[in-house]
C-alpha cells in the first residue's frame, strides 16, 4: 500500500453532480480538493463521448445504460438485469428495485431525463401535515436560496410563471437562467384537451393542467446568462484549457434522447461542472474505487480513504492507495454512499444507515390519439400534469405526478421497433399497407408515466454480505425492496387518472403491460399494476435533527464522524414527487458554503 | 442480366412499400444484401432472390421464403436483423451471425420507420431548436 504523495483539503468520492458542486465550489474558494471516480473518465473528451453515442446506436436494447457500459472493476446495475435478478444488485425481495444508475465520470447525469423540478414546500413537512413519512430537518424557505443556486449552476430552461402552483413560492425578481423550452405540439394539444377537468382523490377535487416543465436543456438565455456547453477536456496543451466547447452543446436541438445520451449535451451534465472548477485546485482520479473509510482510532474522525487503482476498464488488475483530506465528501451515489460506509464498518449508531431506500414506482398508460399528435420528436418530455402532487389526500395515499412524453411507446413497449414487428409478423403486413399502418398508428402514439411518491421505511435498504462481492473484492449491494399500502393505493390512482384523462382527451387506451416490455408487478387489491423504476434512489443516510433517528444532519454532515459528509438523495428524508437532482444539488451547495466557512476557521 | 442488387432492390420494394429512389437514398442496399449473405446458410440468399420476383403474398406465405421476407422488411424498417423462428433454423441450419442485433450505427440511424413515423431515428439526424412544437410531416428522402 502506498500512500498518495499530496494532501488535500478536502477528498471527495464521486464525480456526479453532487461531487462536481462540492469540487467546483470549494476549489473557487481556494481549497485543494481530490476527486476520485469510481468509473473511467470517458465521458469527458468530446471524441470520446462521440463513443458512446455509437454505442448507443449500435446497441440491441435502447435502455437507460445502453450508452454508458461498465468498466470490470466498477460494475453497476442494468435495467436488463431486473427481470433476472443476478445483476449488480443482489435483489433480496420480496419485490424486485426497478431503478439503475451509472458509475463513470458524470454519473447518472450522463442518461438523465433532465427535468428540474423543486419539491413543494408541503414534501418537506409530511409527517406534520398530514402525519404521514418524516420531516426534513430544513424548510422550503431554508432552501429557495439554494434552489435558485443550483438553477444557474445547471441550467434551467423555464418560466417561473408556469411553476407557481402548489405553494411553490420564488425570490421576487427572480426567473430561470434560460426561458422555457417550447412546449410540444402533443403537450399544446392535450392541454387543450384536458386543462380545467377535475379528479377526484379522496375528498379532494382537484383541477388539471398541462404545464410546462422545467428542465436543465440549454435554450434561450436570460439576461447574459452564458449557457455551458459541451464537455471536452483535453490533455495539458490540447485544447483551450478551460475544459468545455462552448461551440458545442448551444440549444437543444430535440435529439429525443436526453435518456441514454443528449448527443450534442445541450443537457445538463455533472461534466460540466467539474470543467468550471478552478483548474490549479483540483485533482480528479478517474478508475479509483473508494474502497475503505479509515477512522483515527483516537478522535473518530476520517484519516484516509482507501482507493483501488486500475489501468484497464475491462480487468481488475488494481493497486491500492490512500487519499488523505482535512474533510472527506462522500457523493458517490444513494447506494454507493451506504455501501462504502458499511464496508468501513461506520455509521452504524443511529441503525438507518443503508435503510429507507425509495423509488418512485410508476405506472406507464399509452394509447392511440385521434389524429397524428408528432411523437419520437423533441426532447423526451416537456410537460405534465403537477395537480396530483400535493393536497390533503397525501394523508391516505400517495401523490403522483404525471410525466407526458414526447417519445411515443418506446419506453413501455419498445415502440418503433415493436410496432413494426407486430405490423410483419403479428399482422402479416407489407409494402404500401405496412408503410400506410406505421404512418397512421406511430404518428399517434402516447405515453404517459405516473410518478408515484414513496414513503421512507426502514425494511427497504441497502446492506452487504460477504457472500456478494464484485471483481475487486468490493461488496455488491444487497438490496430488500417492498412496496406499501400508501404507495399502491397512489398507483391504483394513478391507473385512474391516466384512463380518465385518456378518455377525456379521446386517446385509446392501448396499455397492455403484457405485450409491453417487461417490468415488475405487484398485485393490489386483486389488481396486477406494473412499475417501472425512475432511477430516484433516495433515502439511504437520511439526514434529520436527531443523532438517534438520522445518520447525517441538516448539513448532510455525519453525526458520528464530523469531518466527514453524506451529500446526495441519500439524505433526503423524503422525496415527494419531484425529481431528486435538482434538490440534492441545491443540498449539495448548501454543504459546500457550510465546508467554507468550516475550512477557512 | 439482373444484378443481385437489383433484384434485392426490386424484391424491397414490394416488401417495403418504399420507392426505390428512397431505398437506394437509405445507402444501406449493398450492406443489407451482405446481412443475408452473413445469415443465410450458403446459397440460399440467390435462391431467395429468384423466388422473391413471385408476387409477395405467395413469397409471405412460403415456409422457407416467409420468414426471410418479414426480415428483410424489419431489416428496412428498423436496421436489426431478427432471428430466424426455430422451426425454420431446424429445418435449412444456422450461421452464428443469425442473432439478434442491429446491424450497424448507419443501419439504425436510416430505419424507414423513422420516416413512416414522420419523426427522426433518436439520438440522430435532429429537428433543431423547438420543431417538436410543430405538426409533424412525413419525411421526403
Amino acid at each position: 500500500m502506498t500512500d498518495s504523495e499530496h494532501d488535500y483539503d478536502v477528498v471527495i468520492v464521486g464525480a456526479g453532480v453532487a461531487g462536481s458542486l462540492v469540487a467546483k465550489r470549494l476549489t473557487r474558494a481556494g481549497f485543494s480538493v481530490l476527486v476520485l471516480e469510481a468509473g473511467p473518465a470517458t465521458a469527458s473528451a468530446f471524441d470520446d463521448y462521440t463513443n458512446h453515442v455509437q454505442t448507443f446506436y449500435e446497441a440491441n436494447s435502447k435502455g437507460p445504460e445502453s450508452a454508458w457500459p461498465p468498466a470490470a472493476a466498477a460494475p453497476q446495475p442494468d435495467t436488463g438485469d431486473i427481470r433476472s435478478g443476478d445483476g449488480y444488485f443482489v435483489q433480496a425481495g420480496p419485490l424486485p428495485y426497478g431503478s439503475t444508475y451509472t458509475r463513470l465520470q458524470g454519473g447518472s447525469t450522463l442518461h438523465w431525463l433532465g427535468v428540474s423540478l423543486r419539491m413543494l414546500p408541503e414534501d418537506f413537512e409530511l409527517r406534520s401535515r398530514y402525519g404521514v413519512g418524516r420531516d426534513w430537518p430544513l424548510d422550503y424557505p431554508d432552501l429557495e436560496p439554494y434552489y435558485r443556486e443550483a438553477e444557474y449552476e445547471i441550467g434551467v430552461a423555464a418560466d417561473v410563471s408556469d411553476q407557481t402552483h402548489l405553494g411553490l413560492t420564488f425570490a421576487p425578481g427572480y426567473d430561470y437562467p434560460m426561458h422555457r423550452i417550447p412546449p410540444s405540439y402533443s403537450d399544446d394539444l392535450l392541454a387543450a384537451a384536458v386543462d380545467g377537468m377535475t379528479i377526484t382523490l379522496g375528498e379532494d377535487r382537484l383541477a388539471l393542467k398541462v404545464r410546462n416543465y422545467p428542465a436543465a436543456r440549454n435554450s434561450m438565455p436570460r439576461d447574459g446568462y452564458r449557457p455551458v456547453g459541451a464537455v471536452d477536456e483535453r490533455p495539458a496543451g490540447q485544447g483551450d484549457g478551460n475544459g468545455l466547447a462552448q461551440d458545442l452543446g448551444q440549444r437543444c436541438a430535440g435529439n429525443t434522447a436526453c435518456t441514454p445520451i443528449c448527443p450534442i449535451q445541450a443537457k445538463y451534465n455533472a461534466g460540466k461542472t467539474l470543467a468550471q472548477a478552478e483548474r490549479s485546485k483540483l485533482r480528479v482520479i478517474a478508475q479509483a474505487v473508494a474502497s475503505k473509510i479509515c477512522l483515527d482510532p483516537v478522535t473518530g474522525e476520517v484519516q484516509a480513504v482507501e482507493y483501488q487503482r486500475y489501468d484497464n476498464p475491462n480487468s481488475s488488475r488494481h493497486t491500492v492507495h490512500l487519499a488523505r483530506g482535512r474533510a472527506y465528501v462522500l457523493a458517490a451515489h444513494a447506494v454507493e454512499n451506504a455501501k462504502l460506509m458499511l464496508a468501513s464498518g461506520l455509521g452504524a449508531g443511529s441503525g438507518m444507515l443503508g435503510r429507507n431506500l425509495m423509488d418512485h414506482p410508476s405506472i406507464y398508460g399509452w394509447g392511440l390519439a385521434s389524429r397524428p399528435v408528432g411523437p419520437y420528436r423533441g426532447p423526451l418530455s416537456t410537460s405534465g400534469i403537477d395537480d396530483l402532487r400535493g393536497g390533503p389526500f397525501r394523508a391516505r395515499h400517495a401523490a403522483l405526478r404525471v410525466d407526458v412524453g414526447n417519445d411515443g411507446w418506446r419506453a413501455p413497449t419498445g415502440a418503433p421497433d415493436s410496432t413494426v414487428t407486430d405490423a410483419v409478423v403479428t399482422r402479416g403486413l407489407s409494402g404500401a399497407d405496412l408503410r400506410e399502418h406505421l404512418r397512421s398508428t406511430l404518428s399517434r402514439h402516447v405515453r404517459f408515466s405516473l410518478n408515484v411518491e414513496q414513503l421512507p421505511s426502514p425494511a427497504n435498504r441497502v446492506s452487504i454480505d460477504p457472500r456478494y462481492v464484485d471483481a475487486l473484492g468490493n461488496p455488491r449491494p444487497v438490496i430488500n425492496y417492498d412496496i406499501d399500502e400508501y404507495t399502491l393505493a397512489g398507483m391504483a390512482a394513478a391507473k385512474g387518472v391516466y384512463q380518465q384523462v385518456f378518455r377525456r382527451a379521446g386517446i385509446e387506451d392501448c396499455t397492455d403491460p403484457e405485450q409491453g416490455a417487461w417490468f415488475p408487478s405487484v398485485v393490489y387489491q386483486g389488481d396486477t399494476l406494473h412499475y417501472h423504476g425512475m432511477g430516484h434512489f433516495a433515502g439511504t443516510h437520511v439526514m434529520g435533527d436527531d443523532p438517534a433517528l438520522s445518520v447525517v444532519d441538516a448539513d448532510q454532515r455525519c453525526w458520528e464522524h464530523r469531518n466527514l459528509f453524506l451529500v446526495g438523495s441519500g439524505s433526503f428524508p423524503t422525496m415527494g414527487t419531484s425529481n431528486p437532482t435538482l434538490t440534492l444539488a441545491a443540498l449539495a451547495l448548501r454543504t459546500a458554503q457550510h465546508l467554507t466557512t468550516e475550512l477557512s476557521k | 442480366v439482373t444484378s443481385r442488387s437489383e433484384l434485392f432492390v426490386d424484391i424491397s420494394v414490394e416488401l417495403t412499400g418504399f420507392s426505390r429512389v428512397q431505398l437506394f437514398g437509405t445507402g444501406m442496399c449493398e450492406r443489407y444484401l451482405q446481412e443475408l449473405d452473413d445469415v443465410l446458410p450458403p446459397g440460399m440468399v440467390d435462391e431467395f432472390l429468384v423466388a422473391a420476383t413471385a408476387p409477395v403474398a405467395g413469397i409471405l406465405r412460403d415456409e422457407t421464403w416467409g420468414p426471410v421476407a418479414r426480415n428483410v422488411m424489419i431489416l428496412w424498417y428498423c436496421g436489426r436483423w431478427t432471428t430466424l423462428p426455430d422451426a425454420w433454423r431446424v429445418a435449412h441450419g444456422t450461421r452464428p451471425a443469425d442473432t439478434n442485433h442491429v446491424v450497424s450505427a448507419a443501419a439504425y440511424q436510416a430505419g424507414l420507420q423513422w420516416v413512416a413515423a414522420g419523426a427522426h431515428p433518436a439520438g440522430a439526424r435532429q429537428q433543431g431548436y423547438g420543431a417538436w412544437a410543430t405538426a409533424p410531416e412525413e419525411t421526403v428522402l
